[in-house]
C-alpha cells in the first residue's frame, strides 16, 4: 500500500489516541495522591458529555448561537466533571482508603454502573449528535486529510495536561499535591491535608474526564455506551506507560491509536482491538511498572 | 420500563375489559436502542390506526363490534428477547395477531414459535430477505407469517439499478455484521449478477454494531477505486460511514437499504447525509389527502414535527388495516381463521401507502412473494435533503399519487419468477 494511506491511518489514529492518553492521565492524577483509581471513569466521561450536550442545547434554545453556547458549555462541563469526581471520591474512595481496604475498586465500579443507569433513564439509550462550532471539512497537509475536530482534540488534550502540570510545579497547591504523592505521611506531618489533596486530585481527574467527553463526542456521538470501548484502551495506555508519567501516556496513547487504525486497515476491522491487548500483555510481562514508570522500592 | 408496561397491562386487564369483548393484537419491536426510530414509528403508526378503528366502534366481528386491545412488547432489537416474547405471545390462547419486528435477527429467533402455534403475524417493517426465505428453505407447507415491507430483494434490485443508471462501474459493498447486513450484501451481489454484471465490486467491507470509526474500511474502498458505496446497515453506523466519507473526501453517493431514512442516520450524519439514496415505501410529503391526514395525525398525536421513520409508521398503519380487514372477513378472532382471510382478502383495503387489492395469496414454499405485500411498483427512491427524506425523482411522486387513488392490480396470478 502506498505511503499516503499509511500516513493517513497513522495520523488519524494517533490524534484519537490522545483521548486515551487524556483519560489515562486522569487515572494517574488520582493514583499519584491516593494510590487509587476510579474504575468508573468511563461513565464520568459519558455523563459529562451528556450534561454538556444538555447545556449546549439549553444555550441554543435561548438563541445564543452555537459559538457562545459551546463556549459557555465547556467550563460548565468541566465543573460538572469536577463535582462528579468529588462525588466518587466521597462516596466510593475515602472510606475505603481510611480503612486501608481495597474496597474502592468495587465501589468505583458500582458508582459507574449507577451513573450508567442514571444516564439511560435521564437521556435515553440512543446515540445523539453533539453540536460543535468546529467545522468538519478536513484540510490537507502533505496529502493527508486532517479534521479540525481531531486537531481540537489534540489541542485540548495537550493544553489541559500542560496546564495541570504547570499547576503542579508552580503553585503552592501543586507543591502540596506533589508532596502527598511523594510521601503521604511526611506531607501530613508538614501540615498538608492529605484528604484535601486527594479531593483535589479526584476533582481534577473528573474535569479531565469531562474534557475527554466534550472533545470526543462531536466525532463519535454521545450515548450511554460511548466510553465503554475507549476506557479499556485508556487502561491499557495507563498500564503500558506506567502510572506516573504524563509524558509517557501521551506517547503511548498516540502509538496505540496509530497501531489500532493500521491494524484495522491491514488485518481487517475485526482486529482493531488486538494490538492494544498484545501491547498490554507484553508490557505486563516485560515491564510491569510501565515503559515510562519508575520502579518502586518497597521497604519491608 | 418493562415492569411498568406489565403493571399497566395488569391494571388494564383488571379494569373490567373482559377478554371476550376485545380483539387482542400484539405490537412488538425495539422501542429503545439503535433500531428504536423504526420500532417506535411502526408501533405509533399502528396505534394511530387502532385508535381510529376503536373510535369508530371497533371491528365488525360476526354480529358484534369489537374494540382492539393492544399488547405491547419491547424486544430491544435483541434476538434472545425477541425469542422470549414470541414464546410468550405463542402461549396466549386468545391472541388474534401480531404486528411488528424491525430486526431480521429477531424474526429468525422468534417467528418459529409463532409459526408452530399458527399465530398470524405481519412482519413490519423488518426487510431482511432471510426472515421469509427461511420458511421456503424449510419447505413449510402452511405459514402464518406475512410480511408488510419492501423486502431486501426489491430494495437491493433498486440500489443496484440506481448505481447502474448513474453510470458507475466500480462499487464497494459495505455492510454490518448482523443477519440484516450480511443478507443485504448477498442480495446486492445477487442483483449485480442478475442485472448483467455491469458493476465491478472492488471492495467488500464489514463493520460491527457500535463502530464509530470507519476510516479503515472507507480508505480500502477508496484506494480500490470505488465510485459509489452500496451499503446495508442501521442508522448510527450508517451515519458513522457517511461522516467518515466526508472526512477522507469520498464524494461518491451512499446508496443502500431503506434504513438510510432513519432519523438517527439523518441527524447524526447532518449535512454529510445530503444526497444519500434509499428505497422507500412512504415519503413524509402530503401528496394525497389520506397521506396528509396520516402525517398530521402522527405529528399531533405524538408531538413531533418529523416522523422518526415515516416508512415504518406508514407500514405499521396499513398493516393494522389489513389485519382488521382480515378479522372482519373471517368473522372471528381466531388467529387461524384470520390467517386464511389474510391470504384471500376479498375487498380492497385503503391504506396510506396504497390501496391494497388482494395483497397476499395462499402460501407457496416455492414462491415467498405469496406472503409478501410489496412489489417494485409500491417502492420509490428517496433522497436525504436537509434533514428530511424527499422523493429522489418526480416521476415516482406522480406514480405514487396514482397508485394511492387507483387500486393496485390484484395479484392472484402472481408470476412465478424465481427459477433456480
Amino acid at each position: 500500500m502506498n505511503a499516503a494511506i499509511i500516513g493517513q491511518m497513522a495520523i488519524s489514529g494517533a490524534l484519537m489516541g490522545l483521548v486515551y492518553a487524556l483519560i489515562a492521565y486522569g487515572f494517574q492524577l488520582t493514583y499519584a495522591t491516593s494510590k487509587s483509581i476510579n474504575f468508573g471513569q468511563g461513565e464520568l466521561v459519558m455523563l459529562s458529555a451528556f450534561f454538556s450536550l444538555t447545556l449546549t442545547n439549553l444555550g441554543l434554545s435561548q438563541h445564543w448561537g452555537l459559538g457562545l453556547s459551546y463556549g459557555l458549555m465547556v467550563p460548565g462541563g468541566l465543573i460538572f466533571g469536577a463535582i462528579m469526581g468529588l462525588v466518587v471520591e466521597r462516596a466510593g474512595v475515602r472510606l475505603a482508603l481510611e480503612q486501608k481496604s481495597e474496597g474502592w475498586i468495587l465501589l468505583s465500579i458500582i458508582l459507574g454502573l449507577f451513573f450508567f443507569s442514571a444516564a439511560e433513564n435521564i437521556w435515553g439509550r440512543d446515540d445523539r449528535p453533539f453540536p460543535t462550532p468546529i467545522p468538519e471539512e478536513p484540510f490537507h497537509v502533505l496529502g493527508l486529510a486532517i479534521g479540525p475536530r481531531e486537531v481540537a482534540v489534540a489541542v485540548g488534550v495537550l493544553g489541559i495536561m500542560g496546564l495541570i502540570e504547570l499547576l503542579k510545579r508552580k503553585t503552592l497547591l501543586g507543591k502540596a499535591f506533589e508532596a502527598v504523592s511523594a510521601d503521604r505521611d511526611a506531607a501530613e506531618l508538614m501540615g498538608i491535608s492529605a484528604t484535601r489533596t486527594v479531593m483535589l486530585s479526584y476533582g481534577l481527574s473528573g474535569s479531565v474526564a469531562a474534557l475527554a467527553g466534550i472533545l470526543v463526542s462531536p466525532i463519535t456521538t454521545v450515548g450511554p455506551t460511548m466510553a465503554s470501548a475507549i476506557i479499556l484502551k485508556a487502561f491499557s495506555v495507563a498500564v503500558v506507560a506506567g502510572l506516573d508519567s504524563g509524558f509517557g501516556v501521551v506517547l503511548v496513547g498516540m502509538f496505540l491509536g496509530a497501531l489500532e487504525s493500521l491494524a484495522s486497515f491491514y488485518l481487517g476491522s475485526g482486529w482493531r482491538e488486538a494490538p492494544g491487548l498484545v501491547l498490554l500483555i507484553l508490557a505486563l510481562a516485560l515491564r510491569p511498572t510501565g515503559v515510562f514508570g519508575k520502579a518502586t522500592i518497597r521497604k519491608v | 420500563m418493562i415492569r411498568q408496561t406489565a403493571i399497566g397491562m395488569m391494571l388494564l386487564a383488571a379494569s373490567g375489559l373482559s377478554a371476550a369483548d376485545t380483539v387482542k393484537i400484539a405490537l412488538t419491536g425495539p422501542f429503545s436502542g439503535g433500531s428504536a426510530p423504526m420500532g417506535v414509528s411502526a408501533r405509533d403508526g399502528s396505534k394511530l390506526a387502532i385508535a381510529e378503528i376503536n373510535a369508530a366502534g371497533g371491528i365488525q366481528v360476526g354480529a358484534k363490534k369489537m374494540k382492539i386491545e393492544i399488547i405491547e412488547r419491547d424486544d430491544e432489537a435483541k434476538n434472545e428477547r425477541g425469542a422470549l416474547i414470541a414464546q410468550e405471545l405463542a402461549a396466549m390462547s386468545d391472541l388474534s395477531g401480531v404486528i411488528g419486528t424491525v430486526n431480521t435477527g429477531v424474526c429468525m429467533a422468534g417467528d418459529k414459535h409463532l409459526m408452530e402455534k399458527g399465530v398470524t403475524k405481519i412482519i413490519c417493517p423488518a426487510a431482511g430477505s432471510a426472515s421469509m426465505t427461511q420458511w421456503s428453505k424449510a419447505g413449510v407447507k402452511d405459514l402464518s407469517i406475512f410480511r408488510f415491507a419492501a423486502h431486501d430483494g426489491i430494495q437491493a434490485a433498486m440500489v443496484v439499478e440506481e448505481a447502474i443508471n448513474r453510470k458507475f462501474t466500480k462499487v464497494a459493498v459495505v455492510f454490518d455484521s448482523t443477519n440484516y447486513g450480511v443478507s443485504g450484501r448477498d442480495d446486492m451481489l445477487d442483483q449485480i449478477k442478475k442485472q448483467g454484471n455491469k458493476l465491478e465490486v472492488v471492495a467488500q467491507e464489514k463493520f460491527n454494531i457500535g463502530d464509530k470509526d470507519m476510516t479503515a474500511q472507507l480508505l480500502r474502498a477508496k484506494s480500490a477505486g470505488a465510485q459509489a458505496i452500496l451499503i446495508w446497515g442501521i442508522g448510527p453506523e450508517l451515519a458513522a460511514v457517511s461522516n467518515g466519507m466526508a472526512k477522507i473526501g469520498i464524494k461518491a453517493p451512499l446508496i443502500g437499504g431503506w434504513t438510510l431514512s432513519m432519523s438517527n442516520f439523518i441527524d447524526n450524519a447532518g449535512k454529510n447525509g445530503n444526497g444519500t439514496l434509499m428505497p422507500q415505501t412512504f415519503i413524509e410529503e402530503p401528496i394525497t389527502p389520506k397521506a396528509k391526514s396520516f402525517i398530521d395525525g402522527y405529528h399531533k398525536t405524538y408531538k413531533v414535527d418529523r416522523i422518526p421513520s415515516p416508512v415504518a409508521a406508514a407500514q405499521g398503519y396499513d398493516s393494522v388495516y389489513l389485519m382488521a380487514a382480515a378479522i372482519k372477513q373471517a368473522g372471528s378472532t381466531d388467529t387461524k381463521k384470520i390467517k386464511e382471510a389474510l391470504e384471500d382478502l376479498k375487498e380492497p383495503v385503503k391504506g396510506v401507502i396504497a390501496t391494497w387489492n388482494h395483497p397476499f395469496t395462499k402460501w407457496d414454499p416455492a414462491d415467498v412473494t405469496t406472503h409478501e405485500a410489496f412489489r417494485r411498483e409500491q417502492t420509490v427512491m428517496g433522497m436525504v435533503k436537509d434533514g428530511k427524506v424527499v422523493f429522489g425523482n418526480d416521476a415516482d411522486r406522480a406514480r405514487l399519487i396514482k397508485s394511492a387513488t387507483t387500486a393496485t392490480p390484484a395479484k392472484t396470478a402472481a408470476p412465478k419468477a424465481k427459477k433456480k
